[in-house]
């Protein structure tokens, strides 16, 4: 009789999780209540290895070391089981770490604070407060969070900070205090499809995570697909994704021989559809199959292997590393490989955005003749014109606007042996976007302004 | 409804994902059976060795063999190191307590797994297996060989095991060990050594299923980890003990599942599918046993 007790409690506690899995089953990740680090990062750059290219034109005295008082920034990443972001400040760091290496900003090093968070809004509205009132940081650059844009928007609009960053939720791309250097989900599924469109299929399956936001990201390639007169069909997967089999059945259905499967997924999760897909023999029962930019990475093109040569296109927030051959990715791929011991995806959009982020910084903060406040920084900030980053579509601006999507021009690629390359140059997402749309009449010129390169 | 042609796809990918849950119940129940612990680190302990498995061959260039077998092998090793470890100190706890501090070792190993191959920068790892290149058609659905031999596994997991515990002399004194740890000593049963091969057992199993589900599923420590909770729907449905009706439950939870996926009004609720049947079953057997007593007392 105690056995079956015992046995009868143990059924219950199996119970109590299969029913708590079933709570959580629509949520993309867990989120824990983990203790804020605040983790000062700057000045101790470790060597990852004989850098080839010289990385000293990061700064502007090479081979001095800044020895002025640290100019203090910050940035706060989301780093949870199966969610981080901390590539991006990470690789922020590593491009600050070089330029105080050879001559700081003006003599004075850049100490970046990188605080990270789990999903939870209490944690992210501290992490704000700490890396303000404790580290005292003059300005934000690296965020990239999926969550943080909507609980600190307003903070950082009362204190008067100015955010770069790298975009996820809606108040990224729709606030007048923060300007991304990525296109964020909605505007990146835009690009996917247009692209998809372009090519004139006949439908379009676009599925995504189901996690919060679906119906602000689902709105602009809605919007294209519409005013295409193609008509779209909408997918929410709960992930991780353990029915890869049925999921890649149904798009491939839904799609119809001449249509299209946009995805909007992480890594992990897209491939885990790509291959079902490929191994029930679906790959080419439908035109092309697309995905927005977290799909662009070389992990991705190597795991797929050649059967998606061409099949596969993936929309590009920033320039494709394997096939440019600039100045600004030379260096960015000289810091990475000096400086970027920290950053653990290398080579990839995620970095991109880190360096992308800092030289930005970097240029605004040398604008700067006087003390180093939150006030003249964050002017600084906004003062940013038509800046050529070298790995965008586009010059970048922050600007006085209502709201900012500076990124709004992007290339295509697609897996060719292993890895990613251009099927498509910079191309403008189409203002049928109704957010894109407002900002380019917000913006003027500064909206679609092309680099010289 | 769409027509019955649009289930047929959906029936060879069904019973694909009834293999996968099986995989993973028939090894809770098996060693649910032989030590009394519901090891909810199973899922855990695969991923572990996938992810080694694939360390090992992509990083060190490794051959297939020498991953596969490393996968199965760290996978037994945490397992009986578990085992030897905390199996004696929980001896004589409630099977309640047994159970949650696998939850522990689970929530230890996700967190070496997530420090060690994180998805940070966008990293996607995968791991195919030979078997992933042939096959073949089934309602115009490609049905590849590691498919079939999961769904094979599963079969021969329950025979062998069910064979296993009832007709040798070790598979015997795991299930007397079961039920009373202590009288079973006093018989002269060698418990610890007993205790260690099922540890052990269970281990392998857990590598075994790992491997083929980081092919089949994904190679993803969050997803392998949790897929026993999944799995545990079809063990509730058995009540820790048919090995079989376990089987066939995560059979029927799959079929289902994924019928229902082609069903617009019903595909977002899917994923609901091996809970709502294990309620379904729960309190059809409470009523079942409820009646039973009833007469008994009558």
């Amino acid at each position: 009789m105690r056995r079956n007790n015992a046995a009868r409690r143990t059924i219950l506690l199996a119970a109590a999780l299969a029913l708590a899995a079933a709570g959580c089953s629509s949520s993309s990740s867990s989120s824990s209540s983990g203790a804020t680090g605040s983790t000062p990062a700057a000045g101790s750059s470790s060597s990852a290895g004989a850098a080839t290219v010289d990385t000293s034109s990061c700064g502007s005295k090479p081979g001095v070391k800044a020895t002025g008082t640290p100019i203090p920034l910050g940035a706060i990443a989301t780093n949870q089981p199966g969610t981080s972001f901390t590539d991006i400040p990470n690789m922020a760091k590593a491009y600050f770490d070089c330029v105080n290496a050879n001559g700081g900003v003006n003599g004075h090093p850049i100490k970046l604070y990188i605080a990270t968070e789990q999903t939870n809004p209490a944690q992210i509205a501290a992490d704000a407060k700490q890396l303000v009132q404790t580290d005292k940081v003059v300005g934000i650059v690296g965020n990239t969070s999926i969550i943080e844009c909507s609980i600190n928007s307003s903070y950082w609009q009362k204190l008067g900070f100015y955010v770069i960053d790298s975009g996820i939720a809606p108040e990224c791309y729709s606030t007048p205090n923060s300007a991304a250097v990525n296109m964020g989900p909605r505007y990146s599924s835009d690009g996917a499809v247009q692209y998809a469109l372009a090519q004139h299929v006949s439908k379009v399956v676009f599925d995504q995570a189901n996690v919060p936001g679906t119906g602000y990201i689902a709105a602009g390639p809605n919007a294209l697909a519409k005013a295409a007169n193609v008509p779209i069909v909408d997918l929410t997967e709960n992930v991780p994704i353990t029915d890869a089999n049925s999921v890649a059945i149904k798009e491939v259905n839904d799609a119809g021989p001449n249509g299209a499967v946009i995805l909007n997924f992480t890594p992990p999760q897209a491939l885990v559809i790509l291959q079902a897909a490929q191994k029930l023999g679906l790959e080419d029962r439908v035109k092309l199959w697309g995905c927005s930019t977290p799909c662009n990475t070389d992990f991705l093109a190597q795991s797929l292997g050649p059967k998606w040569n061409g099949k596969l296109f993936v929309n590009a927030e920033l320039a494709p590393p394997d096939d440019t051959n600039t100045t600004s990715m030379n260096l960015y791929k000289a810091i990475l490989k000096q400086y970027g011991s920290s950053v653990q995806g290398g080579i990839g959009s995620f970095s991109q955005m880190g360096f992308t982020e800092a030289e930005i910084a970097v240029h605004a903060l040398q604008s700067i003749t006087g003390p180093y406040t939150v006030q003249s920084v964050n002017a600084a900030f906004k003062a940013v014109k038509d800046f050529d980053t070298g790995q965008l579509c586009q010059l970048w601006t922050y600007g006085d606007y209502p709201l900012h999507i500076p990124n709004n021009s992007d290339w295509t690629v697609t897996p060719k042996d292993g890895k990613m390359t251009t099927a498509q140059g910079c191309t403008l997402i189409s203002k049928v976007d109704p957010q894109i749309a407002q900002y380019r009449n917000a913006a003027g010129t500064a909206a679609n302004a092309p680099t010289g390169s | 409804m769409p027509p019955w042609v649009d289930f047929e796809p959906f029936i060879v990918s069904g019973l694909a994902l009834g293999g996968v849950y099986a995989l993973s119940g028939v090894g809770l129940v098996v060693l649910y059976r032989a030590t009394g612990v519901l090891y909810l680190a199973f899922g855990a302990v695969g991923a572990l060795g996938a992810l080694i498995a694939w360390s090992l061959i992509t990083r060190a260039g490794a051959p297939g063999w020498a991953g596969w077998l490393a996968c199965v092998a760290v996978a037994g090793a945490v397992t009986l190191a578990y085992g030897l470890l905390f199996g004696p100190a929980l001896a004589r706890r409630d099977p309640l307590i047994k159970a949650v501090a696998t939850i522990g070792l689970t929530l230890i190993l996700y967190g070496v797994m997530d420090l060690l191959w994180t998805t940070s920068g966008g990293q996607a790892r995968s791991l195919t297996l030979p078997t992933d290149n042939g096959g073949f058609t089934v309602a115009q659905i490609q049905v590849t060989w590691t498919q079939v031999i999961a769904l094979a596994a599963g079969v021969v997991l329950t025979v062998g095991t069910g064979a296993f515990l009832r007709l040798t002399k070790l598979g015997t004194a795991m299930r007397a060990m079961a039920n009373d740890r202590d009288i079973t000593a006093t018989l002269g049963v060698p418990v610890r050594k007993v205790e260690a091969a099922a540890w052990l057992g269970c281990g392998i199993l857990g590598g075994i299923a790992g491997l083929l589900l980081a092919d089949l599923v994904a190679l993803d420590a969050t997803t392998l980890t949790f897929l026993v909770i999944s799995s545990l729907a079809a063990v509730l449905i058995a009540r820790l003990r048919s090995i079989t009706v376990t089987f066939v439950a995560a059979i029927v939870i799959g079929l289902l599942h994924d019928l229902l996926t082609p069903i617009a009004s019903l595909t977002s609720y899917r994923d609901m599918t091996p809970f709502v049947i294990a309620a379904i079953g729960l309190l059809v057997l409470s009523r079942h046993q409820v009646m039973t007593q009833s007469r008994e007392e009558a």
